[in-house]
This record gives structure tokens, sequence and C-alpha cells, in this order.
């Protein structure tokens, strides 16, 4: 048991304090009830068997901030990274800002975050490996590290940057609401270290001494609908209109019209509007693997389900394809998907743990989509194991696989789409997300067998096979077109951070999403050209070489700029600490090689 | 479980594995915080906390307290004495017997060729008393330099001539319980949340006890300034015209208590007459806060039935620094408001032990509040150290800023600096790296070898810091706390004590004197000297302090616990007992922005950082806050110059140039940037730090300069990156 210090001094202590039976949010704050079996447990910390008898130990713990009193002295984030032993670089609570007005009627809003140890964990539901619990005890949500593989997704879908992906260890973790110290009465550590009466930590839904507000809502923090986080605040102090971030996200929150809350919008007059190519920075992101990933699995499975149809309904024209261009196609999809999902599987921080990616079935679309391509792949493999046998039992066998494989390529691809359907993610939020993915299959998908047949058809057989191919490959750059201007009005006029997406999208990386567009009209007319007109071979050959270069180009900028331009709606930060600008400057100066700058240098 | 597994994993938790905390007090700034150092099975320091039955912190501990057990493995700390022939050379290991030899002969052969002044001690206010009385003794009594001055100059030194020239001595009167007894607290250039978090965590104590006006007087929207009532946002350097306006307002309305001026203060007559010059009117043109706002501060200051002042490095740091804290006691002595709970006069100290050094050290005069000018201290004195008295000097010699000077002209030949770092501190950097390459010799002692000032070193001596040593600090409120020696020091280095005894015992007059080698032996000599004195330590000792969690002087034998007040009686420490109301009229001779440089510019201190962050610059968890130098300029004004947020742009002064990356807040003045001043080779680059005539503490805080795109940035990046190793 942590241990209490003879004299240790009121504040650390929680109080007892009457708490309604719901939150505002409607959901219960007693977790457990004598006798349902949850209660009564010892926690097991470090070892240690004992079981508090806090006569609150099953109800929702939170945090509580009192926003007008923070002077962001930093004392709960250092209490908070000293007890729990952390290294510079990364920390469970972090203390940001959000500043407005003009001098000197001047106003800074200092936030200080950690995990809100939310109702609706969004982390706990999106970790394919089941590494999170919520616990009746507190409420607590904590992470295991040593059963995380350091995939990151719950990096992406919690919005308040609370779970931490180290990169040096390589897996996740973050706050564990101190349990050691709520064990035997006390506060964690960062609410007993406050210097300014802004922090403090008890019973959920209660007012602590000398406060009056509970509100669930302030300035730069995310809208609570997300996950019901466990936070309350007080604010009192009339802000600004206008609330200004001191990192490099070019994001203002103004007050909306009708005066409750304040929104995201872009900071126009901080925001660099030149246009950019960005290609280095575009090309060389950590997402990389995602790109690869999502790129080859897609153009596989479009190409396998091509080839399934022709093989078993494609009739005389398209039926070639599965005699003649069979092991091309087959041979290198395998070769290609493997390479997406090693490509994917070594981004992990922690690879050898790959199987467990299916732990989370349940509740995680990460887990579903790695079910379902990998049972789309297993389902191929068996096709193609089959395929080389020629008897009953083999044909039978092979079409079993191919119905493995449709089904795993439904749900994976389904899946694979819903993963990024992250509220916390606006600019990937939206169904464009859908038709890209669905219109990748399809084009690459199209194109990748069109060429194999190319190569392997005869020059009679190729124009009717390329145009059912072509056919495909224009309707799926069409349905990425039309995803793609939807989504650029949806972004253009949203209040969220998705707005400075697309409008970075338009500036920073300017050039190359200019290159996009101008590459993917350029597909869809030469794909239609293609098409539409009878042509010699030797026009169509050269035609189909112009349009696979092109469209594969489009698909990896296109990918690239998705992964790159996201905007997490989350916490602001500081204008050193938690500033992603710094961060990126800090490693192309080489001023992250010393360790006490607090980043991570390149490399990990 | 809620969600998530039925099976659960134990839980686990980072356990560092203390076994033992031991009792000592924090070595940063001035608050004095008990602190204890956690101990694990093998003897390493891995972890603090703060101490809760101590009145100053009760429990808890700012960001660089939470972390000071990392001090002592800290990259850059010395190992051996180093020694060179000359600073261009590399230095090389050496044992302590040939550089305390060749440290002791060098100040014989300086001294014997240039006369006793030419070799100069510039000390710290990082040590403990013990030592400083120690240094003190060999400095006055040993080597008989008057060339002795501390790093207190530049930041503390106004604080102690406005104390002397206001109440007949040094000595803060007041204390952190004022807070919750006062009715009024102005606080002038001090920034609490930012400086001393932990005296800021007491203020808000208090408020949330009880709610009183809280007055801010400073040019930045600081947090402090953000949470007061009312936030004067002076015009720099132009403090005087305020405060003497103030008072105006209070005596034009007979607010004062008249009572009080005439038992207690003396040379009424010749302050209202220059008082009668700044009219809020007139007073509004000097210093940009409206006759209004004047006259209501005044009132409200005025009418609170106890109010108090505080102030820092916004007063101290300027050209009239030392007039600025006898004019906040002067507002102070109209309105009663000395020595009683709730009203007065409080400094805001900067070092752990800046307190320490200006009691004992001997740097101004001679131990315990004794001055060299008086003929009766040079006496006891020299009998207590069994010297002659005439080996003392008649008159203090050269403050630290008038010290670097005398070494530029020749005076001086041979320097000894003791854990400061004037490389970084100073203002001008260039003018004092080519000061310092003058010297014929330089010894620097201090816990790391990497600090700037080392690069002109000829003997380096490696200091314990902190906790690797024992003795006493004493804090702003005259609290007298202990620091146990928690570990031993660093590889070969020494505790400072240690190191004046071996360097005493190499003079002929060092062998005569008694020089106790345990610090407690050294506390007996304080007990001794202070003996009925206004600092009197007679009534404590170190297991006492320990016990108590620190006891406020003055503590005399016999009593259980110190004193929380100095002046209740209104017994001032002039002969006639009375205080003086000083005249003090506003000559503004501050570098004012003009065409060519149209800024102001201001510096100041970051929470996560000390000083030149020899330390803090070193423990990534604080340093991260702000691991580079950065500039707050307003947006407006940067717009016009084509800045960005985040970006480099170039400062030009009329001394030199600094790089400095940007960021804009609205939170400065369209006409003011602010820089950290923690960081080598920037801010001080661009400081003019004109001295103020009675403490020649230097104005870092008020210059002008002009600021421009740095156009190649990344030059500038490079630029700022190799200035800094830590």
């Amino acid at each position: 048991m942590f241990k209490v210090r003879d004299d240790e001094p009121d504040y650390v202590f929680l109080s007892d304090t009457k708490s309604p039976r719901k939150n505002q949010y409607g959901d219960d704050i007693e977790l457990a009830k004598k006798g349902d079996g949850l209660t009564g447990k010892s926690l097991n910390i470090n070892g240690d068997e004992g079981v508090s008898d806090y006569p609150d130990r099953y109800k929702q713990h939170g945090f509580y901030f009192n926003a007008d009193n923070c002077i962001s002295c930093h004392a709960c984030e250092s209490a908070c990274s000293e007890k729990n032993d952390l290294p510079p670089y990364l920390a469970y609570r972090a203390v940001g800002y959000v500043e407005g007005g003009t001098y000197p009627s001047y106003t800074r809003l200092n936030i200080s975050m950690a995990c809100n140890h939310c109702d609706d964990p969004v982390c706990l539901k999106g970790c394919p490996t089941r590494a999170y619990t919520k616990f009746a005890e507190y409420g607590a949500v904590l992470q295991d590290p040593d059963i995380c593989f350091g995939c990151g997704y719950c990096t992406w879908v919690c919005p308040y940057n609370a779970p931490q992906l180290d990169m040096e260890k390589g897996h996740v973790h973050k706050c564990n609401m101190c349990v050691d110290r709520l064990e035997v009465g006390l506060k964690p550590a960062c609410a007993s270290a406050c210097l300014a009466g802004a922090l403090d930590f008890g019973v959920t839904e209660t007012t602590p001494e000398n406060r009056d507000q509970l509100k669930t809502q302030i300035p730069g923090f995310p809208t609570p609908e997300i996950t019901h986080p466990n936070i309350r605040f007080q604010q009192t102090k009339t802000l600004p209109k206008e609330m200004t971030r001191a990192d490099s996200t070019d994001i203002k929150y103004q007050l909306n019209d009708k005066k409750d809350a304040f929104v995201p919008v872009i900071n126009e007059s901080r925001a660099n509007k030149t246009k950019h190519w960005n290609l280095k920075k575009l090309l060389s992101s950590h997402e990389n693997a995602h790109i690869a990933f999502t790129l080859s699995t897609q153009t596989v499975i479009g190409a396998f389900l091509i080839f399934l149809y022709s093989q078993y309904m494609g009739g005389s024209t398209l039926g070639a394809i599965a005699e003649q261009a069979r092991y091309p196609i087959l041979i290198s999809s395998f070769i290609l998907m493997s390479f997406g999902m090693l490509k994917l599987n070594l981004h992990l921080g922690r690879p050898q743990r790959f199987y467990r990616g299916f732990y989370n079935l349940r509740h995680s679309p990460v887990s579903r989509e790695i079910a379902g391509v990998s049972l789309f792949f297993a389902g191929m493999s068996g096709f193609i194991f089959f395929g080389f046998f020629d008897n009953a039992f083999t044909h039978f066998m092979a079409g079993l696989s191919a119905i493995t494989a449709i089904l795993g390529a439904a749900v994976g691809t389904y899946y694979m789409y819903k993963l990024y359907r992250i509220p916390a993610r606006p600019f990937w939020d939206h169904w464009q997300t859908a038709t890209s993915f669905l219109g990748t299959t399809m084009s690459l998908g199209g194109l990748f067998v069109l060429v194999a047949s190319m190569i392997t058809l005869q020059t009679s057989q190729i124009a009717p096979v390329a145009d059912k191919l072509l056919l495909i490959i224009l309707a799926g750059v069409l349905l990425e077109g039309i995803g793609l201007l939807g989504h650029a009005h949806s972004m253009k006029h949203a209040q969220h951070e998705g707005a400075l997406s697309h409008f970075e999208q338009k500036t920073k990386y300017g050039k190359s999403y200019l290159l996009r567009n101008a590459l993917l009209l350029l597909s869809l007319t030469l794909a239609y050209l293609a098409y539409q007109f009878s042509m010699s071979y030797e026009l169509l050959l050269t035609m189909i070489s112009i349009l696979t270069v092109v469209t594969i180009a489009f698909a990896i900028i296109g990918r690239a700029l998705f992964y790159v331009l996201v905007i997490p709606t989350t916490m602001p930060g500081a204008f050193f600490w938690r500033n992603k600008g710094f961060e990126e400057h800090a490693r192309e100066t080489g001023l992250a090689d010393m360790p006490q700058t607090g980043v991570l240098p390149d490399g990990h | 479980m809620l969600f998530g597994r039925k099976q659960k994993n134990p839980i686990k938790i980072a356990d560092k594995g203390v076994v033992d905390w031991k009792y000592t007090t924090c070595g940063y700034c001035s608050t004095g915080c008990s602190i204890e150092v956690g101990l694990d099975e093998k003897g390493e320091a891995v972890a603090t906390r703060g101490v809760s039955g101590a009145d100053v912190n009760r429990g808890k501990l700012c960001l660089k307290g939470i972390y000071e057990h990392e001090l002592f493995k800290l990259e850059g700390r010395g190992e051996t004495p180093l020694i060179r022939d000359k600073y261009y050379e590399a230095f090389e290991k050496t044992n302590w017997d040939t550089a305390l030899d060749k440290v002791s002969d060098e100040i014989k052969r300086i001294q014997e060729t240039y006369g006793r002044d030419s070799f100069a001690i510039v000390s710290t206010g990082q040590i403990m008393t013990e030592e400083f009385y120690t240094l003190g003794k060999l400095a006055r009594g040993v080597i008989g330099t008057n060339n002795y001055d501390g790093n207190t100059t530049l930041c503390m030194s106004s604080a102690v001539s406005g104390y002397k020239r206001s109440f007949g001595s040094d000595g803060p009167p007041g204390c952190y319980e004022d807070f919750e007894h006062t009715e009024c607290l102005l606080a002038v250039g001090s920034n609490l949340p930012e400086q001393h978090p932990i005296i800021f965590w007491r203020l808000k104590q208090a408020l949330e006890k009880r709610k009183f006006p809280l007055i801010v007087v400073d040019p930045r929207v600081t947090m402090l300034a953000q949470m007061a009532d009312i936030h004067l946002p002076v015009t720099p350097g132009t403090d005087l015209a305020l405060l003497n306006s103030l008072a105006y307002v209070i005596l034009d309305e007979g607010l004062e208590d008249k009572a009080y001026i005439e038992a207690h203060t003396n040379g009424f007559d010749d302050f209202y007459e220059t008082v009668k010059q700044y009219d809020p009117v007139s007073a509004s043109k000097i210093c940009g806060i409206d006759e209004d706002t004047i006259r209501n501060v005044a009132r409200t200051y005025a009418k609170a039935g106890a109010a108090m002042t505080i102030w820092t490095m916004g007063i101290n740091q300027s050209t009239h620094g030392s007039d600025g804290v006898c004019a906040i006691n002067n507002l102070n002595l109209v309105t009663g408001n000395i020595g009683k709970p709730g009203g007065t006069s409080l400094s805001i100290t900067g070092q752990c032990n800046a307190m320490g050094t200006r009691e004992w050290s001997s740097c101004s005069g001679l131990p315990g509040y004794r001055t060299l000018e008086k003929e009766e201290d040079r006496e006891t004195i020299a009998n207590f150290w069994g010297i002659d008295k005439e080996f003392f000097p008649k008159k203090r010699g050269l403050f630290q800023t008038d010290i670097f000077p005398a070494i530029e002209t020749g005076q001086i030949k041979g320097l000894w600096i003791i854990a400061t770092n004037p490389m970084t501190s100073m203002s001008n950097t260039d003018r004092i790296r080519k000061t310092l390459e003058k010297l014929d010799f330089l010894v620097v002692q201090d816990a790391y070898q990497d600090c700037e000032s080392n690069q002109y070193a000829n003997v380096y001596l490696p200091a314990g810091v902190w906790a690797e040593k024992e003795g006493c600090f004493t804090n702003t409120e005259r609290r007298v706390n202990l620091i146990r020696s928690v570990i031993k020091p660093y590889a070969d280095s020494k505790p400072d004590l240690w190191i004046f005894n071996q360097i005493a015992k190499r003079f002929e007059q060092g062998q005569k004197i008694k020089f106790p080698e345990t610090s407690s032996g050294v506390f007996d000599e304080l007990r001794t000297l202070s003996k009925g004195r206004m600092l009197d330590y007679s009534g404590m000792s170190h297991d006492k302090i320990e016990q108590q969690r620190g006891i406020q002087w003055p503590c005399t034998e016999g009593d259980e616990q110190g004193s929380a007040r100095l002046y209740t009686d209104g017994k001032f420490q002039y002969p006639d007992g009375k205080a003086k109301l000083l005249a003090l009229p506003f000559i503004d001779n501050n570098e004012v922005p003009d065409d060519e440089y149209p800024f102001w510019m201001n510096s100041g201190r970051v929470v996560e950082h000390f000083h030149t962050r020899t330390r803090t610059g070193k423990v990534g968890n604080i340093n991260k806050f702000s691991p580079t130098p950065y500039m707050e300029m307003n947006p407006d004004s940067a717009k016009e110059l084509g800045i960005r947020h985040g970006s480099y742009a170039r400062l030009t002064s009329r001394r030199g140039d600094a790089v400095v990356m940007v960021q804009l807040t609205q939170r400065v003045a369209p006409n003011m940037v602010f820089i950290p001043f923690h960081f080598h080779d920037c801010v001080n680059r661009l400081t003019l730090g004109l001295l103020d005539p009675h403490s020649r503490q230097p104005a870092f805080k008020q210059c002008a300069v002009k600021i421009e795109l740095a156009v190649d940035q990344h030059t500038a990046a490079e630029r700022n990156k190799e200035a800094r190793s830590f």
C-alpha cells in the first residue's frame, strides 16, 4: 500500500461528499453495488492484495478543474511525471493554454488535462488488444502496457491526448488515476500538488469546497459528447470572444452565436496562406505504413474480387483473365498483400505481439478490420493453394476459400473504413473515407488486373477485357472524385479542426494537393478516353501505362494527404510542450538530440 | 471491471523504492520550502517531497523542488579540480592540493605585486550561511581584499539598500503569514506564480479564506496581473513616479497615519516637498497610469486596516531600484503599515540564501549586519577572530558590478568566482567575455564545470551541491532553515566550507584564526556574534531548526520560537529609533525606446528555470517547458515587421544582438518585448544594465532594442542551437 505520512496535510485527503445518483450525461455514478460480484476485490497494485474500505470506492471519480485559477506553474504535471517516473519526452498530464484579448486587457486560460476516465472510454473500445479496463473501483480507466502492442489507435480516438504512445518503449501508457494513492484515501499526486486551487479530485459531479460550478465544457476542451469525460470545470470569469492557441495549430476558439460555447475556427490572421509542396514531409511521415497497408490491401481486394468474378462469372471475355493471367495476378496479389501487412505490422511498437490484434472483436473496429483482412488473406491464400490441385475436394476447398475471402473482404473493408470514423479526427470522420477506400479498391484493383492482363493476354483478347476493366477503374476514380468534392465542401464550411485540415491542404500542401487533383482529373480523362474510344493496341498500351502511373501517383499522394492532414480535436498545447510545430523544429535543428529538450529525435 | 478484461492483470505503478526520507531545505529560490529527499536501498536520491509540517510550504513544492533529487547526478558536474596556465589552453585534471596551492599562491602573488585589493572575490546567494560566514572570514580576515561582493548585487542589492536607507538596517520586516491578515496587497514588479509559486500558493490560500484587494503593478500581463483586482500596466522604469504619486494622494487627502509618522519617522517635510511634485496628473504623464486609477489605488491602500507591499526584480533591477524600495517603505510608513500583521514592506527574495549572504558573508561589511564604517563593529569582529582591527578597511569596497569594470581597467588582476555565472547573468555578455579574458588569474568554484564562466578559469574547483552539504539558509521571511547532508558530494567534489577552510590554512594569518571544520561549529560562532542584535540566532541550533522546520530570527537564547515580524514596537535601527521618510525625486535616465531602437526590452524569470540553467537546463522534465529561449512579442507589432509565431527574430541593441524564437502574445504591449533571462548568449547580449547609484544593481529590465525578422531562419536556428550546450 502507498505509505501515508503521519502528518499528511488535510488537502491531500479524499473528502466525503454527497453525490447525485446520475451524472449530467445520465450515466450512473455508482458503478457497482454490494453483492454484484464486482466489489470487495483487491486491485492488486504491485502485488499488494489489500482492499481499501473507502466508502466511495465504487463511485465514478474524476478531476475538477477551476480554470479561473490555474497559473500554469506545471506543479501538477511534474508531480505526475515524478510519481510515475516518466521520461522527459512524454507526460500523462499536460498544461496547455489559450489566450485572447488585447493588451492590457488580455486573458490567458490555462488548462491542465490528463485522462478523464470517461463513462464511454473510446480508448478502451478502440484498443484491439484489450489493454484497457474500466474498473468498478473509482471508475478508473487503466491501460496495461504489458498487453499493448503499440498500434497507437487509442491515441487517435482520445480527444484529450491522454494515452501516450511511447516510441522509445514501443507501447502506450497513461494516467492511472494514482489508484495506489486512492486506495489509502489520498487524492492523486497532481491534485495534491496544485498550487493555485485549480486542480482537485473526488467523486464526479460533486462541487469542491468554495466552488460553485460543475461545467462540462470550457474553451479549448473538446465536446464532451464524444466520450462523456469525468471532468468538471469552473470558469466564471468573462473571456474574450476569441481565444487563440499558443501551439503551432492555427486554431482559435470563437464564442458561438448562442454565446453558450466556444467553437474551433481557423486563426486566419496567423495561418500561412502561401501554397507549398511539402512533399518530403508528406511522404515521410510515421503513417507511411498505413499508406502502404491501405493502398495495397485495397488493391489486392479489388483485384482478387475481379479475378473471382472473372473465374466464376466471367464468361468468355473476362474468363480469359482467370485462365491466362491467373498466376501473375494471384502471386503478385499475395506478394503485395504480404508487403502491406508486413509494413503495418512493423510499424507497431511491439510487432511480436501482432497476434493480439484480434483480442477486442467485441468493441474495436481495428480488431474487426484485422480479422476481416486476415480472413481475406487466408481465403485468398487458400484459393491460390487449392488452385494448384485439380480434384473435387480442392475445387470445393477453393470455392470455400473464395467465399471466405469475399466475406473477409467485406468485413475488412467496412471496418477499415469504420475505424477512421473517429469523432476526434473530423478530417477523417466523413463519408469520403468510404468513397476513397471503395474507389481505390475499384480503380487500383481494376488497374492491377488490367496491367496483368496486358502482359499475359493475347493482343486480340485485350480490347474487350480492357473495356470492362476500364469501366471499373473509371467508376472507382469517379467515386473517389465525388467523395473528395463532398469532403472539400464539408470541411470548408465546418466549425471544427477539419476546416483547418482543409485549409492546410490548400496551403501548406497546396501544390501537392493541386497535383493530386490534376492527376485525378487526368486519370479520369484517360480512363474515359480509353473506355469510350476504340483504339489501336499500341495506343491503348500507351494510354494504360500512363493511366497506371497517374492513378498510382494520385492514390499515393491522396492517401498521404489523408494521413498527414488530420488535425485532432484535442487539448491545446503550450508554446513548447505539446506543440507539434516545435517538436518538428527540434528534430530538424537537432535540438531534440539533447534529451532534456523533451522531444524524441528522429528515428523513433 | 465494467468494460475490458474479466481476467485482470495486476496493476503496475512506478515505485521508486524509497526506504528513507531525509530532511533538508530547497536549494533554489528564497521561499525556503522544507523538502525531504527519498533514498532507495542503494542510497541513491530518487524522490523529493514537500514536508507536511513545515509552515512555509505545508507539504507543497513547485516543479523545481519536485525534481530536485535529480540535481546530484546531472550532466556537467565537476569531478576533480582542473587546472591550466592560460584560459585558451585545455584543462588538465589535478588533485586538490595542487589546485588549492595554486589558488593561494596566485592570490599571494597578485596581492604582493598589485596590492591587496587587486584580487577580488565574487560570491553568490547559493551556498550555506555557515559557508558564507567562513568565506567572509577568509576574505576579510585572511586574504584581506576589500573587493569582495556577491551576486546578490544582481538581485537583492536594491532591497538591501532601500531597507538600510529607510529603516537603518537590512532585514525584511514581514512574513508570509501577513497574507492572512492584510486587507490590501500591492505587488510591484513581482510575479509570484512564475517566480515564487509556493508563496503564491500561500497568498491564494489566504485569498480563498478571505477576499482582499490585490493590486498589481507590472508592464506585462502576468498571471498575477491577470488575477489582480486592479492591474497597473506601468511604463517600464517609472514606478518611482507612481509610488510618489500614491503618497501624494494619501497625504493630499489626509489619509495618512499622522500619529505613526509623528512617533516613528524623521524627514517628513523634505519628503512631502518632493512628493508634492507628483500629483496624479503629472505622474500619469510619466508612468502611463491614469490619474483616477492612481487615486483609487492610493485610497484603497490607505484606507485598508492593514496593507502590505511585496516587490521583486521589477523594482530592484532598475536605475532607481533603491529609491523604489524606499518609496515603498515611505508608503508603508505614512500609512503605519510596518511591523503589524498584514502591514509590511516585504521584498520577495531570489536565491535560496541571498538572505544568508546579506546577514553573514561580510560582502557589504562585517558579519551580523555589521559595517566596516563603524569602528565598534570592526573592533568586535577583529577581537572575535583574533586579528588586528586595522587589518579591516574602513569603508566598503567595490560591488560586483564595479569589480568587473575594475578588471577591465586593470585595477583588479585576479578573481575568484564562487557559485555564480556572470558570463550568463551579467548584462552585456560580450563585454563580460572581454573582461574575463583580461584576468591574470581566475578561479571558478562551482558544482558544474560546464557553467559558462568556467571558460575563462585557470583553476576550477568542483564544489558539492545543495544537500551534499550541511548548513542553513535564511528565506525571504527571515526563516533560518536547515539543509541536512543527504548524500556524499559527487565524485571528488568537496563542500564549499571545506574548500574555504583549506585555502585559509594556506595563509599565515589563516593559521592563526580558528576555522571550525563542521557546519554546526561555525553556527556556534553565528549564535555568539548575533546575540542581542536584530538578527539574533542565539536561541537556535541545527537540531532545533530541523525540529521546528525553520525558525524566524530574531530568536534569542531562551526563546522557544522565532519572531514573525520586525519593528512591531515601531523602533527602527537608526540611532534615534526612527525610520526615515525619504525625498525621492524621479530622474528618468532609462534607455528609452526611440526611432532607431523602438522597443522596450524587459527580461525576467520563468517558473521552470533557475538563474543560468546550470541545474534546471539539464533536468528534462522541467527544462522541456522552455528548452530554448523565446521572446514574447505583441502580434500587432510583429505583423508590421513580418514576424510570425514560432519563427526566429533578430534583436539589436546598442550593445549587441541576439537571435530568439518569437512567441506572439497580447500579454506584452505593442512597444515592448519580454525575454527570459536564463539563457546563455541571449538576452544579456542586449541589456544595458545601468547601475543604481545606491545599490549598484543593474537595470536589467529596461533597455531599447530594434527587432527584425531573421531573414535566414535556418541560420538563425543554427545560431540558437549552437549557444545551447544544455
